[in-house]
């Protein structure tokens, strides 16, 4: 047994020396120049990591130097603790979360913004007899795990006159829209207003959704990017380059919606759904045409708005939050 | 005294395992985020007591409730299959090819059957812990020694009483083993439920504190877990002990 096992693991390693020597030999001479990023998606690969998979696709990474790994996290509480730790180089992540992370004294710093708005939504059924946030009194809220979305959804109760104590708050665990339809909970929230939505309608039930920003919560970019600050002055340069690729791809995408969902879903079939299709046109217009550029107003509100709502001890100022790469 | 005497080795061993840890997070430096110590473990714990034992009684009357009913339930399965020979040929199967579906792939579907309340928990703890028994004490019920058996022959017993009498009583053994396997995962198959969907519960507290980023207070509800993990097992063992005082169990034969 032992034998057979070291023979096949000698065949193996043989194999991806062979494999791998070609590889070598035509990268000799780019790797020095080439940086590698290994880059940690929020959640499992969909439209809204469009720019990132067409950066991929189409070489635009490439072309500024950069080699990235994009990795899908088995549980989206664990991308900011790799980067925390310094296992990836960087991991999308969202604004409100960011917060509260750097409250707890997190290192991770917002280099990029993703979506520029909030996709945020708190969701029900349209045939329910829920009209407006006012009727959820005495009615149960599913949520996905998250540790702000309590937070948030309270802002948006109190802001209709709804107690938080008046509901039942349900942890779904990513079981949004199944525990929706299935009527197992009257309403969800931190619901995807580009992926929800459509996966609703695909089910043939049509949902009707409540818009954070218009609920009391101020806005913010929903998907950001999140690097370790300790290592950020290493890295700026490269944090830099990945940002401007990511910008090309997002024009590229705007310019070409049609060809942009062909090349995305070509480039793994699974992603070849009709919910995927229908979020991908529902995505196009929330992406940050200036993925580097800082919105520094939108973070100090941001924060100011969970300080008051006793989410976070202290006040971090806007440099530890975020930074601007676009600043020359 | 003669409890401590008997406990101090275990007791003696968890101590050096916590002092291990201690040290390995104070000398590694490692952020609480990642692994926090013991002492801080001790700390959420101490800090979020009501909190805790709120949840916690949920939880151990999901995992009462599902070793009561799968107990229940896989002894009148084994006892069924043992009187009944016709249903061998058709319920035996149908507990083998159950007792192959991975129950972690059930539970997000049962939640959307049986909705996301105390029920759906109940059934999963239900659920994990009817196999065992119900395998084990089928196979404790067809293992009764020849000699007895004959031996009821001849005193004239029909089948109810020899099973009930010979049968059930030599299969105890065997059911404690697979009872006291049940009391273990019990928790298991409660908590398993919680993680998939939950308002309360210990399973619940810990997929929040997971995501707030308070591991410590996620240890602290694992510590819970565990503790009554093993009390369980230790209530399991020292009944089913009672009820067979003529088993010899070696274990014991040293203290």
């Amino acid at each position: 047994m032992l034998r057979l096992t070291r023979r096949l693991m000698g065949a193996c390693l043989a194999l991806v020396v062979i494999a791998s020597g070609p590889a070598w030999a035509a990268n000799d001479d780019d790797t020095s120049k080439m940086t590698s990023l290994k880059v940690m998606l929020d959640w499992y690969t969909n439209p809204s990591h469009a720019p990132l998979v067409i950066a991929q696709q189409r070489g635009f990474f490439e072309q500024h130097g950069l080699d990235v790994e994009l990795v899908s996290p088995a549980d989206p509480s664990v991308p900011p603790k790799l980067v925390a730790a310094g296992k990836i180089d960087m991991a999308i992540s969202y604004q409100p979360q960011l917060h509260l992370q750097v409250d707890q004294g997190l290192p991770l710093v917002r280099v990029g913004t993703l979506i520029a708005t909030p996709l945020n939504i708190t969701l029900v059924r349209a045939d329910s007899d829920i009209e407006s946030m006012e009727d959820l009194a005495g009615k149960s809220i599913g949520y996905s795990v998250g540790g702000v979305e309590k937070v948030l959804i309270d802002t948006m109760l109190e802001h209709n006159g709804v107690s938080p104590e008046d509901v039942e708050m349900v942890n779904v665990n990513f079981a949004l829209t199944p525990a929706l339809i299935g009527e197992k909970v009257d309403a969800v929230t931190g619901a995807f207003r580009n992926f929800e939505l459509a996966q609703m309608a695909q089910e043939g039930v049509k949902g009707r959704a409540f818009y954070i920003e218009e609920e009391g919560v101020p806005t913010y970019d929903e998907l950001i990017f999140i690097a370790n600050r300790d290592t950020l002055d290493a890295n700026r340069d490269a944090y830099t380059r990945f940002m401007a690729a990511v910008e090309e791809a997002t024009a590229w995408i705007i310019n070409h919606p049609d060809e942009g969902w062909e090349a995305f879903k070509a480039s793994d079939p699974a992603l070849d759904t009709p919910v995927n299709k229908k979020a991908w046109y529902n995505t196009i217009p929330r992406f940050a045409l200036r993925p580097a550029t800082l919105d520094g107003r939108r973070y100090e509100t941001f924060e100011s708005f969970l300080l008051e709502r006793g989410q976070i001890k202290a006040k971090s100022p806007l440099s530890r939050l975020a930074v601007d790469l676009s600043q020359p | 005294m003669s409890v401590l005497k008997r406990f101090w080795p275990a007791l003696f061993g968890i101590v050096c395992i916590l002092g291990l840890w201690q040290a390995l997070v104070v000398i590694t430096g490692v952020p609480g985020y990642v692994l926090p110590s013991p002492l801080a473990v001790m700390q959420a714990f101490a800090a979020h007591q009501q909190l805790l034992w709120h949840h916690a009684g949920i939880t151990v009357i999901e995992i009462v409730a599902g070793l009561f009913i799968g107990c229940i339930g896989g002894l009148g399965t084994a006892l069924a299959l043992a009187r009944f020979h016709g249903l061998r040929r058709t319920l035996l199967p149908i507990l083998l090819i159950s007792q192959a579906v991975p129950l972690f792939a059930l539970a997000p579907i049962l939640m959307l059957w049986l909705g996301y309340g105390m029920t759906a928990k109940i059934v999963m703890a239900t659920l994990i812990i009817y196999f065992p028994v119900a395998s084990t004490c089928y196979d404790g019920l067809r293992q009764t020694p020849q000699g007895w058996l004959d031996l009821a022959q001849t005193l004239g017993a029909d089948r109810r009483r020899r099973l009930l009498r010979i049968q059930l009583p030599a299969a105890l053994p065997a059911l404690a083993s697979g009872m006291r396997m049940a009391a273990s995962a019990a928790p298991i198959g409660a908590v398993i439920g919680e993680w998939v969907g939950s308002s309360q519960g210990l399973g619940y507290l810990m997929l929040n504190a997971n995501a707030r980023m308070q591991v410590d207070l996620m240890f602290a509800a694992l510590l819970i877990l565990v503790t009554f993990g093993v009390a369980l097992y230790f209530t399991t063992d020292a009944l089913m002990r009672r009820l067979m005082p003529w088993h010899e169990d070696r274990t014991g034969a040293t203290s």
